[in-house]
């Protein structure tokens, strides 16, 4: 059994106690709290024994006599200023703003302590080339359509009686086939219509003059000068290549 | 008691209009209670007078910042709670002094026997009071007035701590530790007697 120490005794006396059941049936079951409590009852009783000095009816009065002198004659008007509760509220509210003004610095100093990562993050998985790569491809393509281009200007002057020079030229058919290519696949990538047509022209062109294994004849030159012409291919050649420097590898439609 | 704050507010709302003496009325209703408590936490008939009058003129100086929903009585039992404080403060040196020889259970014993020996002491109400009143003397003011307020005015522990100024939870312990040290000097009192 836990006994009531002084202070709930206290408590209980003065009716403090939210629910003074516990205590009571305590008080019932526990002779020695019991004890306690009675002394405490009979010490607090004697206590009350204090006379207040009489003052009559008439006191009132008298308290007002002897203070009239000393009153001003309205009492003091409080300005608003001065009002505590006002003070307070207004060091309530400057320590709000105080806050929201720290909160709203330190969130904006989080971001750009963060903008670098997540600025790096996105960019890892784009399927777009770096520009690197662009720029490589672009030196490969300018590379290639200013070899076509050569060649081309070569099998336009071709003369089918000069057959050393017709090997060569078909020896680099060969090499540009393959190169041209890789290009075409390229322009696919890059959504480039008119670089795909010329290079789809190219092929073909390039095709036919490397699939003479026995060199090139008057009539199969004739041919190929025939079709390098009824397309432009030269001029188109041309185009693309005078446009190369200008174009901007970081534009997809460039390739 | 409705019909008592009807008054008050009416008084005080003429004194806020320029009318000084409709304040006398205030003053004649809660003087006696305020002597009251002022007397038991001073224990001195002229300090209890001299807080009354303290009380009145601090609240009628105030008066302007009561407010109109709380009770006039209320108020100005607190501003004489303070007013008493502040009185037994003015005079602490002296208190202390006699609280440090009252330590002696010697000098208690002999003091009892001195005040109970006199002829207006013979009846035992009176040498109660005289013992009730060295045992009040080694409380600390807030102990002291926190108890009178519970144990004589019947205040509860919200109310005695917005009469001093403290929190509910300190005001309580005040009025545990002023029993408790009460309770012990009477003990000893006693037996010196």
């Amino acid at each position: 059994m836990k006994h009531l120490d002084e202070e709930q005794l206290i408590e209980h006396y003065y009716g403090e106690d939210r629910d003074p059941g516990p205590a009571e049936r305590h008080l019932a079951e526990c002779a020695e709290c019991e004890a306690k409590y009675s002394a405490l009852q009979a010490d607090l009783s004697d206590l009350r024994a204090t006379d207040i000095p009489f003052r009559g009816s008439a006191y009132g009065e008298r308290v007002w006599e002897s203070i009239t002198p000393s009153l001003p004659e309205v009492p003091d008007r409080e300005l608003l200023w001065m009002r505590p509760v006002l003070w307070r509220g207004l060091v309530y509210a400057a320590g709000i703003a105080v806050l929201v003004a720290v909160t709203f610095y330190a969130g904006r100093m989080w971001e750009h302590a963060k903008a670098p990562v997540t600025a790096v993050k996105p960019s890892a998985p784009l399927p777009q080339p770096s520009k690197e790569v662009q720029r490589v491809v672009v030196v490969v393509l300018s590379d290639h359509l200013d070899r076509s281009e050569r060649l081309l200007v070569e099998l336009k002057h071709a003369d089918a009686g000069s057959s050393e020079l017709l090997s060569p030229l078909r020896d680099e058919a060969r090499t540009l086939l393959s190169a041209n290519r890789i290009c075409e696949r390229q322009a696919e990538e890059s959504d480039d219509p008119q670089l795909e047509k010329t290079l789809a022209s190219l092929d073909r062109l390039l095709t036919g003059l490397a699939d003479q294994p026995d060199g090139l004849n008057s009539a199969a030159l004739a041919r190929l000068q025939q079709e390098m012409k009824a397309e432009g291919l030269l001029f188109e050649v041309r185009v693309l290549r005078s446009k190369m420097p200008t174009r901007n590898p970081d534009n997809k439609h460039a390739l | 008691m409705v019909g008592m704050d009807k008054n008050d507010h009416a008084s005080i709302r003429a004194v806020l209009s320029g009318d000084k003496d409709a304040y006398g009325a205030l003053v004649a209703r809660h003087s006696q209670s305020l002597f009251r408590v002022a007397y038991r936490i001073t224990g001195n008939e002229a300090d209890a007078e001299d807080v009354v009058q303290e009380a009145f003129l601090r609240g009628y100086r105030k008066l302007a910042t009561f407010a109109s929903r709380s009770d006039f009585g209320t108020w100005i039992y607190r501003i004489a709670v303070r007013c008493a404080l502040d009185r037994i403060a003015s005079r602490k040196v002296d208190e202390s002094r006699r609280a440090a020889n009252e330590d002696d259970p010697e000098l208690q014993a002999v003091q009892v026997a001195d005040t109970a020996a006199g002829p207006d002491r013979l009846l035992l109400s009176k040498e109660i009071g005289a013992l009730q009143e060295t045992a009040m003397r080694g409380l600390t003011p807030t102990e002291r007035a926190a108890f009178i307020l519970r144990h004589l005015e019947d205040r509860c522990t919200d109310e005695i701590a917005a009469a001093l100024g403290i929190a509910p939870n300190a005001a309580k312990h005040a009025v545990y530790r002023a029993v408790h040290k009460l309770r012990q000097r009477l003990a000893l009192l006693r037996v010196g007697t």
